[in-house]
């Protein structure tokens, strides 16, 4: 019985080799990797000074922020692959990639997924993992989580005072679904895609932010905050 | 934008009860290895070290080492002196006696919910529970005992060997083991049954007062849409209500002192000056039982600690910058850092603080000394 069934393993594999220009793996391996960059420099948070689109001078503290959602999409097939309890915290001083495993082969061209956390999931704190409310990213528990935070310090330019910023951006208005195009995925192929996060893309693009000039720079709800939304809903994060 | 309050209530009472503890059979005879009796809505993704699983035996040999003043030099103390169950394993004093009335500098920290947290004392400079438990022995202004000498004691003691035998399958004590048998018993001073955890698990109502200081407690202000707030769990996170367990986020200057003035803290331990004055932010737990506050024990009261909070904060080029950012009022264009909470808040945040005092925690006999 044993014996039988060796021979039917050894056979198998036997055909599998001798077709390998054909035959494609059922499933690869995709990893996405993100890079942290703000004023064209990797981004720190230990001290080091950036400085903003507006000229001004600041120096990051945190940089936190959710991926949820991902998906991979074969345009031409209409092939899809959805990341199940897709929820992954990333944070310039912890976790910055996100291993979908072994996913269906396909010549994927396209990567979807969302920053923040979706309205379903926002709306329950009794989760663990990545979403588990003792972090830092649970709000005062009645507001779901912050989907994104920027935490550090600038010069005001008008009164020279050392001021801080703090943007919590969260609330389900906010949750934004960003669409890449992928080039160089092959079935088959094991993969790592980089994606790159642009700090910049946050204080620009529709809304240009001068620190010095707002009202408050805690930005958490409101206006500002969708504001901020809007400037991460396109171009901030970006597959390289 | 009003922010909705009671969707939340109900789901957070979905949490259930505190699990049991699963006593596993082990296969083999030796230690019979046990599970944390943690409550659910505290984070599930820490797990024991592997070198030092939690035993029965093991947590049992912990506790009376806890208790044990042979461990110290002149036999006068144990960790319990300076760790008294009645006041949340903290001594009342602001700087704690050790040996020979030797008075150290620091404020004895109240241990609970330790599996966690990832650094321990004020500045962080140990890395594990295990690393932590042996250096208060050694420690001149401590217990002042070289640890070959501990090592001594218990042996030449009739309890002991055994004691290490059926914990670790060995007689040969060492620093090491003595490190991991008191691990284990702190990991079980779990506090978890507080008025505040009653609420969680939807069985008790707070008072007006004590919610309204649980929204403030956890809510960062935003003066712009007047959302106000303490912004206190901005560093005191989550349902534990201590300080981040990453690396040294949790690590924070609250603004006790000006910049000619600021501890070291931190930067004693990474030699990075952007770390200067900072200190771990400790778990709130019992808070009401652990006076005096802070590393230094300066503050008598939590009147005096939310005063400091509200009204005195020193700036400094390390002040946090959710401290810097935080006021409940729209810049005045003066430069002084305040919150700008009214008296009445300030109080509600206290009645929140005491809502987190656990009789059962403190009476615990499990937790009692072993040798009365
Ligand atoms: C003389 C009083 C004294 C004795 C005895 C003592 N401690 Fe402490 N303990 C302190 C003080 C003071 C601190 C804070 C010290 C610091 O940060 O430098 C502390 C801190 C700790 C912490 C860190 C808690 C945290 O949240 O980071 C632990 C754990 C601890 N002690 C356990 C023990 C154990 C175990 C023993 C016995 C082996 C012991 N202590 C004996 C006074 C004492
Ligand atoms: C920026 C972070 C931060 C914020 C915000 C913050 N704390 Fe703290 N808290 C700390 C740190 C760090 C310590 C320890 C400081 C020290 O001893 O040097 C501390 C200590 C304390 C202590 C003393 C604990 C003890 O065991 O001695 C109390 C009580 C306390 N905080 C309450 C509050 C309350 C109430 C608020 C909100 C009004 C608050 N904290 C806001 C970081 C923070």
């Amino acid at each position: 019985m044993k014996n039988l069934f060796y021979t039917a393993l050894f056979g198998s594999l036997l055909i599998f080799s001798s077709c390998k220009d054909e035959e494609i793996p059922a499933t690869m391996a995709i990893n996405i990797e993100l890079e942290h960059v703000l004023a064209g420099q990797t981004l720190e948070l230990n001290g080091k000074s950036f400085t903003l689109p507006s000229g001004e001078d600041f120096t990051p503290k945190k940089f936190k922020y959710y991926i949820s959602n991902v998906e991979l999409k074969n345009s031409a097939t209409g092939e899809t692959y959805v990341e199940p309890e897709s929820y992954h915290l990333i944070s310039e001083d912890g976790n910055k990639s996100i291993d979908l495993g072994m996913v269906p082969s396909s010549d994927y061209d396209q990567l979807v997924f969302s920053i923040g956390v979706d309205e379903v999931a926002n709306g329950k704190t009794d989760q663990t993992g990545d979403l588990d409310p003792n972090s830092d990213m649970a709000w005062n528990w009645n507001t779901g989580y912050k989907f994104l935070v920027l935490e550090g310090e600038f010069t005001n330019s008008k009164t020279s005072e050392r001021q801080g910023l703090v943007m919590h951006i969260g609330t389900n208005a906010n949750y934004k679904t960003i669409t890449q195009n992928l080039s160089g995925v092959r079935a088959g192929k094991s993969t790592t895609l980089i994606l790159s996060s642009n700090l910049d893309e946050l204080f620009l693009d529709p809304n240009t932010l001068q620190l010095s000039e707002l009202e408050s720079t805690t930005i958490m709800f409101g206006e500002m905050a969708g504001k901020v939304a809007e400037n991460y809903s396109d171009g901030f994060i970006t597959v390289k | 934008m009003r922010i909705q309050i009671p969707a939340w209530l109900g789901l957070v009472c979905v949490c259930g009860l505190i699990s049991c503890g699963n006593e596993m059979e082990s296969p083999v005879s030796g230690p019979t290895q046990i599970s944390l009796n943690s409550p659910d809505y505290f984070p599930n993704n820490v797990a024991m070290p592997a070198d030092n699983p939690l035993t029965e035996q093991g947590v049992q040999l912990g506790r009376m080492l806890f208790y044990e003043k042979k461990l110290s030099a002149d036999g006068s103390i144990s960790c319990a002196s300076c760790h008294q169950q009645q006041k949340a394993f903290s001594d009342g004093k602001q700087f704690s006696f050790g040996v020979n009335e030797a008075k150290g500098d620091m404020n004895a920290m109240s241990l609970s919910n330790l599996h966690w947290q990832n650094r321990f004392f004020w500045n962080g400079r140990a890395k594990t529970l295990e690393e932590q438990a042996v250096q208060p022995i050694e420690d001149e202004r401590e217990m002042n005992l070289p640890i070959e000498e501990a090592v001594k004691r218990l042996e030449a003691d009739t309890k002991y060997p055994a004691l290490f035998k059926n914990a670790f399958g060995t007689e040969d004590i060492n620093a090491e083991l003595i490190g991991k048998a008191l691990a284990q018993f702190e990991r079980t001073l779990i506090s978890a049954n507080s008025k505040f955890d009653a609420w969680i698990r939807n069985e008790v109502e707070l008072s007006p007062e004590e919610k309204l200081g649980m929204e403030l407690f956890f809510t960062h202000p935003d003066p712009k849409l007047q959302l106000r707030g303490g912004n206190c769990s901005d560093c005191h996170l989550g349902f534990l209500t201590a300080g981040d367990p990453n690396g040294f986020t949790g690590f924070h200057n609250n603004g006790l002192d000006a910049e000619e003035h600021l501890a070291s803290g931190l930067q004693s331990v990474t030699g990075n000056p952007f770390d200067k004055g900072k200190f771990k932010a400790p778990g709130l737990r019992n808070i009401a039982l652990t006076a005096p506050y802070m590393h230094d024990g300066r503050f008598q009261t939590l009147e005096e600690v939310l005063d400091h909070y509200n009204d005195h904060i020193q700036n400094s080029p390390t002040l946090d910058v959710l401290i810097l950012e935080a006021s409940n009022e729209l810049p005045d264009g003066s430069d002084a850092v305040k919150l700008h909470l009214s008296k009445d808040e300030r109080k509600a945040i206290i009645s929140f603080l005491h809502t987190l005092t656990d009789q059962e925690f403190i009476t615990n006999p499990k937790f009692s000394d072993p040798f009365n």
